[in-house]
């Protein structure tokens, strides 16, 4: 609020200047020492925190420790098993395994953090402005989100991206496209669950001071209380991360991701099962590279609510 | 009770309408109409049959109109017939649900099998090396995709073993026993995931449960520390539990598609999964539809179940 400094002097009283590179240096690794310091509370947190940087140092450094191209072919290495020159041997085409999980990696993953972003940025103001309006806007609102939460299982990525395909979308928009379904598909329950904590925090004192100050609506709605609500937002994003990862393998391996030869743990654990006899190995990593994935997300999450909810974490 | 039930099914309207203009736009926004798949592989463009069929299908009328007509005929179960079969869509549907209820039951029926006694015992050892295994082992099943558990459970028990048939179905009417030998493989590729929520889901609401008064009044009565576990706090908390189990059947009636495809398990959602394949809308629009009806109403049922079970909660 625009008062605070009243009661000692305004602000010329205290030497305020822009801060050097030093503080900010500072200030930084405060944050960076408060965060480390709360991550050490929960063991799973940090088991989880641990396998994601493992897994962000990979996929960024993809490009440096992989020798081979994820889409050349080589029919003289088919099948081929792992060897100094393919750590984890080749698939079907002859293509190498271990460079395919990493490219592979990379798409999945920055696909997933686009999803979600999408899913919260639409749905945190729907679910908070639902919440703070109330009235006729509020049960129209849900009604529409409770619509589409009726929505079972897979169906509605299935009808999404069928339209995607009917329309021939490739590369670039067919991507643009499971975003837009994955995050359109997670909208609902983030609307929800931030319209909850809005209806509870509603009541608090600190949201009828501002009314009494005559702020405007939207200030109070999206400014004052949306802080106050984001950590069970952050813990169901984190959890849905892991969610929308496997949802896209699921669809990948039903053949409605993207098309080959685009290096996909989904499609290649499809197309390994036909060779199950004779390698299965081939289908043991995609699977394997999801699991760690999804894995790691869940752990991180379960561990941040811990975190960030200490009355959950006390049972 | 009754009015808070007339209430819900009447809340009940906005959601199915929202799920009928969803279906109902997706075969809009598909690109070309119902006459160009129709007509499409004879490749003959006549103008005056483009016409007939557009006025047989009333695709000359505004969209809103062509809406309320088609809602009208669903209402009806009149959902058309599939472009591939030529048989009502109605019929494919009803063929696929015995599979799939089949499957679901028994899926969660083994899960919670599983998933109660040992969620409640993580709860009761809480903090022991039983509830961190408890812990882990749930938290792993929650991050393995199950197609991949089951492809890896055919590599195991079909290919290397070969104790288990790799994929198919029998009806359960025609040979009860061969049934359950094909029956075996995907239920426990359904149920392992759902073990692992409901292990979760169990131990937290016992500890919910373990952390009230009236436990502590059970043990200074003298109560055996069994009687007080299994007899009073297990019983209260599995109403959350049976609650959930409820709504993930709901939730499997649909989510099956992809264990479906791999045990080529005869469901619903094997159905609908080839209709989108072979892009025959009809049959795409009717199955979601049906799917969606059917999960608003367990989840009416679930809730009403909660809260006759659970008086306390707010008729509200």
């Amino acid at each position: 609020m625009a008062d605070t400094n009243i009661g000692h002097g305004g602000r010329d009283a205290v030497d305020v200047h822009p801060p050097t590179m030093a503080e900010r240096f500072a200030l930084v690794r405060q944050w960076f020492g408060n965060a480390w310091y709360e991550l050490r509370k929960s063991k799973t947190a940090l088991v989880g925190f641990l396998m994601l940087a493992v897994l962000a140092v990979f996929l960024i450094l993809t490009p440096w420790i992989t020798k081979w191209d994820p889409i050349k072919q080589d029919y003289r290495a088919r099948l081929a098993p792992p060897s100094a020159e393919h750590v984890l041997g080749t698939d079907r085409l002859g293509r190498d395994i271990y460079s395919r999980l990493l490219w592979g990696g990379r798409r999945l993953v920055t696909i997933s953090l686009l999803a979600v972003a999408f899913g919260l940025i639409i749905g945190i103001p729907y679910g908070v402005l639902s919440g703070y309006f109330g009235g006729w806007t509020d049960t129209i609102g849900m009604r529409v989100v409770d619509g589409l939460l009726a929505f079972p299982g897979l169906l509605l990525y299935l009808l999404i991206v069928t339209l995607a395909r009917e329309w021939k979308l490739e590369g670039v928009y067919n991507d643009l496209i499971l975003i837009f379904a994955l995050g359109f598909a997670f909208f609902p329950e983030v609307a929800r669950l931030s319209r909850g904590s809005v209806l509870s925090e509603k009541k608090r004192e600190y949201v009828e001071a501002s009314l009494v100050m005559g702020e405007r609506d939207s200030y109070i709605a999206l400014r004052q209380i949306l802080p106050n609500i984001v950590s069970p937002l952050i813990v169901n994003a984190t959890v849905r991360l892991g969610f929308v990862i496997l949802i896209i393998a699921a669809l990948s391996f039903l053949g409605l991701g993207s098309p080959p030869p685009t290096p996909d743990w989904g499609a290649d654990l499809a197309s390994a099962r036909d060779y199950m006899e004779r390698a299965p190995m081939i289908a043991v990593w995609p699977g394997l590279a999801i699991c760690y994935t999804v894995l790691a997300f869940n752990l991180f999450g379960d561990g941040l609510r811990d975190i960030l909810d200490p009355r959950l974490a006390e049972r | 009770m009754l009015a808070y039930l007339i209430r819900r099914i009447l809340y009940l309207i906005p959601v199915l309408l929202v799920l009928t203009v969803v279906v109902f736009t997706f075969v809009q926004l598909l690109p070309g109409d119902i006459i160009d798949t129709m007509i499409g592989e004879e490749d003959v463009e006549d103008p005056e049959v483009r016409a007939a069929l557009e006025k047989e299908f009333g695709l000359d009328q505004p969209v809103y109109v062509q809406y309320v007509k088609w809602l009208g005929r669903a209402v009806q179960g009149e959902f058309g017939k599939s472009l591939i079969t030529r048989r009502p869509v109605t019929y494919e549907l009803m063929e696929g649900i015995p599979a799939t209820v089949y499957l679901a039951v028994v899926g969660i029926g083994l899960s919670m099998l599983i998933a109660i006694p040992l969620g409640t015992l993580a709860a009761v050892r809480r903090n022991t090396p039983t509830d961190y295994a408890a812990q882990v082992s749930s938290l792993a099943g929650i991050s393995i995709p199950e197609f991949w558990f089951a492809i890896m459970c055919v590599l195991v028990f079909s290919l290397y073993l070969g104790w288990l048939p790799s994929s198919g179905y029998i009806s359960p009417f025609v040979d009860f026993k061969q049934s359950l030998i094909f029956l075996i493989l995907p239920a426990i590729a359904v149920g392992f995931r759902q073990a692992a929520f409901t292990t979760r889901l169990t131990r937290s609401s016992m500890l919910d449960e373990m952390n009230k008064e009236y436990v502590d009044t059970g043990r200074s009565l003298g109560f055996s520390e069994n009687k007080v576990i299994y007899k009073y706090t297990l019983r209260n908390a599995m109403i959350p539990t049976i609650t959930i189990s409820g709504l993930q059947l709901a939730n499997l009636l649909g989510g099956t598609v992809v264990l479906e495809s791999i045990f080529a398990w005869p469901g619903i959602g094997r159905a609908i999964f080839e209709a989108i394949i072979q892009r025959d809308y009809p049959l795409i629009q009717a199955g979601v539809l049906v799917l969606g009806i059917i999960v608003v109403i367990i989840n009416l049922c679930v809730d009403m179940t909660y809260r006759y079970l659970n008086p306390r909660v707010e008729l509200n």
